[in-house]
Order: C-alpha cells, then structure tokens, then sequence
C-alpha cells in the first residue's frame, strides 16, 4: 500500500506538487493525467525519490521511503522501479546488459563492474526479453533499436529489479500510436499477471480510460479528480485540463498516442473523430 | 549627445515625426569604422614600439646577425649524403679516423652477438616509452579523478573544488620544471622525466575528462539511479560507456603531445633521443645530428598519423552509433 500524506514540492517560489494526499492499494492501476506542468512528473519522481519531498511524507507497505537514505534508499528504488519517457537505457551497451543492469541492487558492486552476471539472472532477463516479445533484438546496442523497442527494453529492465510497484512516467509520449498500445498492453498484463502496482502518467484522456482502473486528475499541482474511469465526467476533465485545456487534450489524442481498448463507448459526449490504430484488431470497432 | 547614444532610435526623428532608419545607419556605421581604425592604430603602434624595444636590448642587432642565419646550416652538411645514413643504421664510416664524430658503430646496442639495435632507434624508442608510460599513468589517474570533479555527479562541492584545484596544480607547471626538481631527486635517467610527463598529462588529461563528463547525457544515469544502482555502478554502466571514445581520442592527442615532450626532457638531462640529440649538436658531428632529426622527424609524423587515425575510427564510430 503506497500512501502519500500532504506531500507538496517547491522550485524556489513555483510549487510543482501541492499537499497531495491519496492512498494506492496494492495491485492496482493508477493513470495520473493532467496537463503539463501540472506536476504529475514531480510527483512520481518523489515517489521513486529521484527528488526529494519538500514537505509531508511517502509510507510504503509502513516504510517512510520519503526519508530513506543509502542503501535503503537504493533498496527501495530497486523496489519502486520506474519507465521514463525517453527511456533512460545507455545507448551503448548490448540489449541483454542493460536488461541485467536492472539486477544492480541485488548484486555485489565489483562483480557488477567485471560484468559478471550468473546464468540465473541471464535466463532471467532473456525470460523478461521473451515476455515482452523483443529476445531477438537481445545482442544489439539498445541505441540501434526504436523507440517502441527501447521502451520495452526498459520494462524489461524494470520486471528485473523483481519491484512491487512500477512507476511509468509518460511511458507512450514518444512513441507512435502502435507502440504505444503495445508499451500500454504490456503494462497491464504485467499489473495484472504479477499484481504489481502500476502508476502511469499520462497526458491522454482515453488512454487512462482505456488502461486503467483508477484515475487521479492534477491541475496545477493538486489533485482535483480521483476516481473510476467512469467517473470521469467531461465535467471532470473540464476540471484537470481548463476549458481550452480540453480541446488540446483531445487533439493531442489525434496527433500523438490515442489509444482503443476494450472500453465500449465513452463517458464523455461529444469526442472528435480519432484514429484508432488498433481498430482491426478489436471487433468491438470493427 | 549623439556619440554618447547611438543605438537610440529617438535621435533620428525627423520634423515629421518619423524614425529616419537610413540616417541612423549612417551614423552607427561611421562610428564602428572610427573605433576600427583606432584600435589598428593602436595595435601598429604597440607593436612597432614593442619590436623596437627588443631589438635595442638584445645583444646582437636582428638586421647584423641576420646573414648568419645559415651558418648553423652549412655547418651541418655532411662529408657525403651516405653518411647520414651509416650514422642512422650503426654502420662503419670510411672516414673514420679514431674520432668519436665518425666512430658510429660505438652506439650499437647488440641484444645477441651478431644482432644489434642501432643507438638512434634505441633512444627512440627510450623515448616513446617514456611517452606512452607517462600517457598510460595520466589516463588511469586523470580518469579516476575526473568524475569526482564533475559537477553533474559530485553533488559536494568541497569534493569538487578539491579535485579541481588539485588537478590544476598538476598541470600548472611545465613538463621541464617538474623535470628539473625530479631530476636533482633521481639523477639522470627517464624515471624523472616519466614523473614529470605523468604529472602533467594527469592535469590535462583530467581537466579535459571532467569537461567531457559533464557534457555527457545524464539520461542513462538517471535510469540506473531509478533502479538503485550507487555512485559506482551508475558512472560505470550510465556514463563510461557514452565518454569512452572521446577519452581515448583526448588520450592519443595527449601521447602526441608527450612524445614531443619527452623528446625536449632528454635534452635536460631525462635520456633518449632528446639527449644524443643536444650532445650531437653541441660536438658538430653533422652526420649524426641529421640522422637523429631523420629518425625524430619521421618518428613524430608516425605518431601523429596513428593516432589522427585511430581519433578518426574510435570518434567517427561514435557519431554513427549514437543516432538512435
């Protein structure tokens, strides 16, 4: 169970993230949409404590991991392991090692630095590699590889930190909307096989929807919405993106990362005509 | 006032009221070309009375001594073209005449008893040696330094300003100097000037590293952090693999730097080439002071190739692999 209480991030007089107070149980799917700026970045950050809170606290599971420090700090990042936008794999390296760079924390330093990973944990990452489809590409440099290959990369490298919860932190905003349902799909399979918490920022309002089971709205660093994706009036999204806020939120649906899911219909009324990549798949927009 | 303002476009109204663009123009273009000619003024002026100044306090007057300019030179023509070569390679002169200056075979340095290295590339290579050495202890100590004085992964400051002030002490002083004080330590020899060379190619080669770290894409890194990997782990694995190429191609320029450089410390006394070469010249024996410049020409010009193609392939292979 991940708990924030009060948590609020200053940058200097900006207040990215405001006296956000929610509890994740575990094993659920949590979209957080908003839109830029509106500090759902800041927020998984201080979760995975790649920053630091400036007030209140993060329990997880009754660990006060907003004020862990050294080893246990790294312990707990190995446990919240987190996907980044642009990846974050090092572009040099083979596939398969970077897969295995997720072990880091559980392996001593110096055999890390000899390169010397057991046959366990290269069957392992290969089994990840498998999972997510993309073991041929195991031997070349992640840097070779696209972008919806990367992100899967980095997934793969996250299931090897074997963590208890996954933070995504736009995870589809660079790819194109193919990949996109393939990074989303493989997320939710991993949330729901493994029933490892997923938290996901997203910047689309069907892809939340379509993806997740519990969404959390931020405007301008609070949350202002929480709750079912059914819940999610066009009142409510009137509410995280503003009045012209809205219209940008969908039209970014268009251009960039729209994504179908099994999801019958909208709650929300009038939708523009959107391009549904995965239309011939799903009989249900056949 | 118009001098004092002159990007204010108010000072070029015109009766009308309107902003005179061309005027204006005029006006900034004839001032830049005033502070031009100025500043040329000023700079022949310096310089003219600057060379003046030399040339009075000098000993010898440049325009006296200039005839013999090319005296040096006909000194150093050998008795024939052959002779440079039987100089080069070890081999008996016909001229020999008792004398050291056409006694060549004296310097072979035999490794069997028929089979001998001549003196001139044997100090050549004492000499590369000293370089490559001195550029192998510069990179493994410049590269343990230089991400403790990187800014993006020393978050201490004092961590970094030390490192920092330390590496600058390294290279403030002058191959020759650190020679000069080893050199009253060891006595003569290399191991001074592989001392001397090392501390100098750990400033530079550090200060160069740091600066090439902090340009590096901390987007790896930060991945490594998410997953808990420590300070170690994340410079390892996030950064090493992105500077390699551009450490590698900084430490073979800085090989053929230390090659010129070691050659000049045998000259004070550090061994190799260096030295033959300033005893050769000071005796006047031209033959041998030709080959050692032959072997040392040609010896530079194989550095510097070598390594401007391996800068090429390890720099060039970078460029193409990272577009991703």
């Amino acid at each position: 169970m991940l708990e924030l209480k009060n948590v609020t991030r200053r940058f200097g007089p900006n207040i990215a993230v405001d006296n956000v107070d929610f509890v994740i149980p575990e094993g659920q799917m949590v979209g957080v949409i908003g839109a830029s700026g509106a500090g759902k970045s800041t927020l998984l950050r201080m979760i995975n404590r790649l920053i630091d809170t400036s007030e209140g606290e993060i329990n997880f599971s009754g660990v006060k991991t907003s004020e862990l420090k050294g080893q246990k700090l790294r312990d707990w990042q190995r446990d919240c392991a987190m996907i980044f936008q642009q990846f974050n794999l090092v572009p040099r390296i083979d596939v398969l090692t970077n897969v295995m760079l997720g072990r880091l924390n559980h392996r001593s330093t110096v055999a890390s630095l000899l390169n010397i990973f057991s046959d366990e944990e290269r069957a392992m990452a290969i089994a990840a590699l498998e999972r997510l489809g993309i073991e041929k590409v195991a031997l070349q440099r992640a840097g070779t590889l696209s972008g919806g290959q990367q992100q899967r990369v980095a997934i793969a490298r996250a299931l090897m930190q074997q963590p208890k919860v996954i933070l995504a932190d736009e995870p589809i905003a660079s790819l194109d909307p193919r990949n996109a349902q393939i990074v989303m799909q493989s997320l939710k399979d991993i949330n729901q096989t493994d029933g490892i918490t997923v938290i996901t920022n997203l910047h689309t309002l069907d892809t939340a929807r379509t993806f997740c089971e519990r969404i959390i709205g931020m405007q301008a660093g609070r949350v202002v919405f929480d709750g079912g994706p059914d819940d999610l009036t066009e009142e409510a999204a009137r509410k995280i993106y503003g009045a012209e806020g809205l219209e940008d939120a969908f039209s970014e649906a268009v251009t960039s990362t729209s994504l179908s899911g099994p999801r019958e219909k909208s709650p929300i009324g009038q939708m523009p005509p959107v391009i549904r990549p995965a239309a011939e798949q799903n009989p249900a927009y056949a | 006032m118009l001098t004092t303002q002159p990007n204010n476009p108010a000072l070029h109204i015109d009766a009308e009221g309107n902003y005179d663009l061309d005027s204006h123009f005029k006006q900034l273009r004839s001032q830049k070309r005033l502070y031009t000619f100025i500043g040329l003024a000023v700079l022949g002026a310096a310089l003219f009375f600057s060379l003046w100044f030399a040339n009075e306090t000098n000993s010898g007057k440049f325009l006296d001594r200039l005839p013999h300019l090319f005296d040096f030179v006909g000194d150093m023509v050998p008795r024939d073209g052959w002779e440079v070569w039987r100089a080069l390679f070890d081999l008996p002169s016909p001229y020999f005449d008792g004398s050291l200056q056409y006694n060549y075979p004296e310097g072979r340095v035999y490794i069997t008893q028929n089979i001998y290295v001549p003196e001139y590339i044997y100090k050549m290579v004492e000499t590369l040696n000293i370089a490559i050495l001195s550029t192998l202890i510069g990179f493994i100590f410049g590269f343990l330094l230089c991400f403790l004085a990187a800014s993006n992964l020393t978050t201490k400051r004092w961590l970094r300003f030390t490192v920092r002030r330390i590496l600058e002490v390294l290279r403030a002083f002058p191959e020759i100097v650190i020679a000069g004080f080893f050199l009253a330590i060891f006595s003569l020899g290399p191991i001074p000037a592989i001392i001397a060379v090392s501390i100098h190619t750990i400033g530079a080669l550090g200060k160069m590293f740091f600066e090439v770290v902090e340009n590096a894409d901390m987007k790896p890194d930060e991945g490594l952090r998410a997953a808990g990997g420590n300070w170690i782990e994340r410079v390892w694995f996030g950064i090493v693999p992105q500077i390699l190429p551009n450490f590698l191609s900084y430490a073979l320029l800085r090989l053929e730097i230390n090659v010129r450089a070691s050659t000049i410390l045998g000259a004070v006394g550090a061994g190799g080439i260096g030295e033959v070469l300033r005893l050769s010249i000071s005796r006047g024996h031209e033959a041998k002071t030709l080959a050692i410049i032959l072997i040392l020409f040609s010896t530079i010009v194989c550095v510097d190739q070598l390594s401007a193609y391996l800068r090429k392939r390890i720099v060039g292979n970078q460029a193409f692999e990272f577009g991703a």
